[in-house]
């Protein structure tokens, strides 16, 4: 079992359902938020007699705590035929190992946790309702990593957005990001309601283990045709600046949403994903 | 358009039934032998120019090969072809005296030592003649009692010079000038020739003509309208061209005068030589290779040209391209992953 993944949502969450994250709403065993006349909040267990003592015009007050509840994680799935690409690693292997981490992480701690699959449209049999039940993330997490995409966009997440609307969720967006812009910009502007992560995945093979020199007959998994190319260095190096500026331009599109992709390059690192969820 | 429609019709091939797998050589625009390696997306690939060259020239490097196989196989050739030139020359028609008294040298006896006999000698410069100018078209043809068709109008000089190598073999008696001529002129084909026409008549002697060869002789002269030239090896001794008889004037008693008389009477160009020795059979030959400089359209043959190898060369340099494409073909993640995504880990676990 991979370790758990941390993640700390961005905003406060609300919500009928107590859980490990910090609410807006007050209430419980939460920590310390802040003191209310009694009047308020007429809870004689709570009294906060330092402060009635101290307060000069003789009020009552009453502490308050953070209530703690639960949230949604929810991961997007793209199943674009460019997510079959197999190169170090296979991409929905990683994909899968991403969601079962994902699913466990958040089912342990009372989370719920939601998966859409997506190409042109939503892919229902692959896709979960949020739940906390254990057994039914981890299962819809081990059915992603063996799906395989055949899709010929990804115009479906615009769709999984619009399921997804309602309150703020922590939001995955799983893809490789090879979309159009103006799909690109959609689907970040639906989802600018929730703290999305986006996971970028890529691959060494297609970006710094190219080769040097040699004839590569390229063929694309979207059913664009096939190519030849004559690599050598001066090609190599236009390749990855191109590359490099796409990823530039995707972490502006992210940061504009609150977040910085996180790039899932070669094997799945929890660890990695956590500490990139709690610094960034 | 038509030049290249020109160029099929000259060509031809052993076996053309296999040509109908010509099509085939259109595949390589639709598949190419190489490995494909499948990438996400194409539109990462920055646009290349030198990689469509490439990839153009490969193709048709490939269809160069297929071409170039289906081709060689079916075994093909150049047609064989006629081309008509035009250069300097002339339609010589030769006929030569094979009589007996042509063995004899120009004192009338038989050869001994260093002499050399006419014939000897008239063979000596007429094969030097005959090599003299590339485009004369030769004819030649012996007479003694009957006509001899040695050689039909040609431009292959070598055998022309066999065949008047061949003419000090010992002759046969009789002169017989009449006939001889009559085939000598039939020599030039029956059509209107566009180039001038030379009957060279090379003799001793001569004969009483027919009245009746005559008046045939008188047509196919109008008909032929050949320049005549005799070229009169005289034995010292003998009666001259135009030496009269000191009794009666007939044919009979002065057969070469009453020919050359006859000669002049045919209306056509006419020049007698009268040669006494070599050095003056050498000077005619050579007045009359400087009269005779009229162009001839003559025609070059060409032979069938097997265009098997050029075929299979034409396969063998799209094979190597493709070769040359096959080995170069890289492959993606051949290069060791690079140590980077390991760093951090190490660094967590310190």
């Amino acid at each position: 079992m991979s370790a758990d993944i941390v993640y700390l949502p961005r905003w406060r969450a609300r919500g009928p359902r107590a859980g490990a994250h910090r609410a807006r709403e007050t209430g419980g065993l939460g920590s310390f938020k802040d003191q209310v006349s009694f009047l308020r909040l007429p809870d004689a267990r709570r009294i906060d007699l330092r402060a009635t003592l101290r307060d000069p015009f003789e009020g009552v007050h009453v502490r308050r705590f953070e209530a703690r509840m639960a949230v949604e994680v929810w991961a997007l799935v793209d199943l674009s035929a460019s997510m079959r690409f197999s190169g170090a690693a296979d991409r929905m292997a990683l994909v899968g190992a991403l969601c079962q981490g994902l699913a466990a992480s958040a089912t342990r701690i009372g989370d719920g946790f939601g998966l859409i699959a997506c190409d042109a449209g939503i892919r229902e049999d692959l896709s979960l309702i949020a739940t906390r039940r254990r057994a039914s993330a981890a299962e819809a997490a081990v059915r992603i990593g063996q799906a395989r995409p055949t899709g010929r966009s990804a115009a479906g997440l615009l769709a999984a957005a619009a399921r997804i609307a309602g309150r703020p969720k922590l939001v995955f967006l799983i893809s490789d990001f090879r979309w159009p812009e103006a799909l690109l910009e959609q689907v970040f502007a639906s989802l600018s309601f929730h703290d999305v992560v986006p996971v970028l995945l890529a691959d060494s093979r297609e970006t710094e283990a190219l080769p040097e020199w040699g004839l590569l007959e390229l063929e694309d998994l979207e059913g664009a045709g096939s190519r030849l190319v004559l690599m050598r260095p001066a090609l190599r190096r236009r390749w990855l600046a191109q590359e490099g500026e796409r990823m530039a331009r995707l972490a502006r599109l992210a940061r504009r949403n609150g977040r910085e992709p996180f790039r899932l390059a070669d094997r799945f690192d929890p660890e990695a994903l956590s500490r990139h969820l709690l610094g960034a | 358009m038509s030049a290249v429609l020109d160029l099929i019709a000259r060509c031809g091939a052993e076996r053309p039934a296999l040509l109908w797998l010509l099509p085939l050589a259109l595949l390589p625009l639709v598949a190419a032998p190489r490995r494909r390696t499948p990438l996400p997306s194409l539109s990462a690939v920055p646009a290349d120019p030198l990689s469509r060259a490439l990839d153009g020239a490969l193709r048709a490097a490939a269809c160069l090969a297929l071409a170039g196989l289906v081709v060689g196989l079916a075994g093909p050739y150049r047609n064989g072809a006629e081309v008509t030139r035009t250069g300097i020359g002339a339609e010589i028609s030769m006929l030569i005296d094979r009589s007996g008294s042509m063995n004899e040298t120009f004192a009338g006896r038989q050869p001994s030592g260093a002499e050399e006999s006419k014939a000897a000698a008239s063979r000596r410069i007429l094969g030097d003649f005959v090599g003299s100018r590339a485009h004369d078209l030769f004819a030649v043809t012996g007479f003694s009692t009957a006509p001899m068709l040695v050689l039909p109008m040609t431009d292959r000089h070598e055998a022309v010079r066999a065949a008047i190598r061949a003419i000090d073999r010992p002759g046969l008696d009789y002169t017989n000038v009449g006939r001889g001529l009559a085939l000598a002129l039939a020599q030039f084909g029956s059509g209107p020739g566009t180039a001038s026409r030379v009957l060279l008549l090379v003799s001793d002697g001569a004969a009483v003509i027919d009245p009746r060869v005559q008046d045939a002789l008188r047509a196919a002269f109008a008909k032929v309208r050949p320049n005549l030239y005799w070229l009169f090896l005289r034995t010292k001794g003998s009666p001259g061209i135009a030496d009269r008889p000191a009794g009666e004037d007939t044919p009979q008693a002065a057969p070469e005068r009453h020919l050359d008389l006859f000669f002049k009477s045919l209306g056509a160009p006419y020049r007698a030589f009268e040669a006494e020795g070599p050095e003056a059979v050498a000077a005619a030959i050579r007045q009359i290779e400087g009269l005779e400089r009229d162009p001839i359209p003559y025609i070059e043959r060409r032979p069938r040209r097997d265009l098997t190898g050029a075929a299979y060369a034409a396969a063998l340099l799209g094979l190597v391209l493709l070769i040359l494409g096959k080995l170069a073909e890289a492959d993606l993640g051949r290069a060791p992953a690079p140590a980077a995504t390991r760093a951090p880990e190490r660094r967590i676990a310190a």
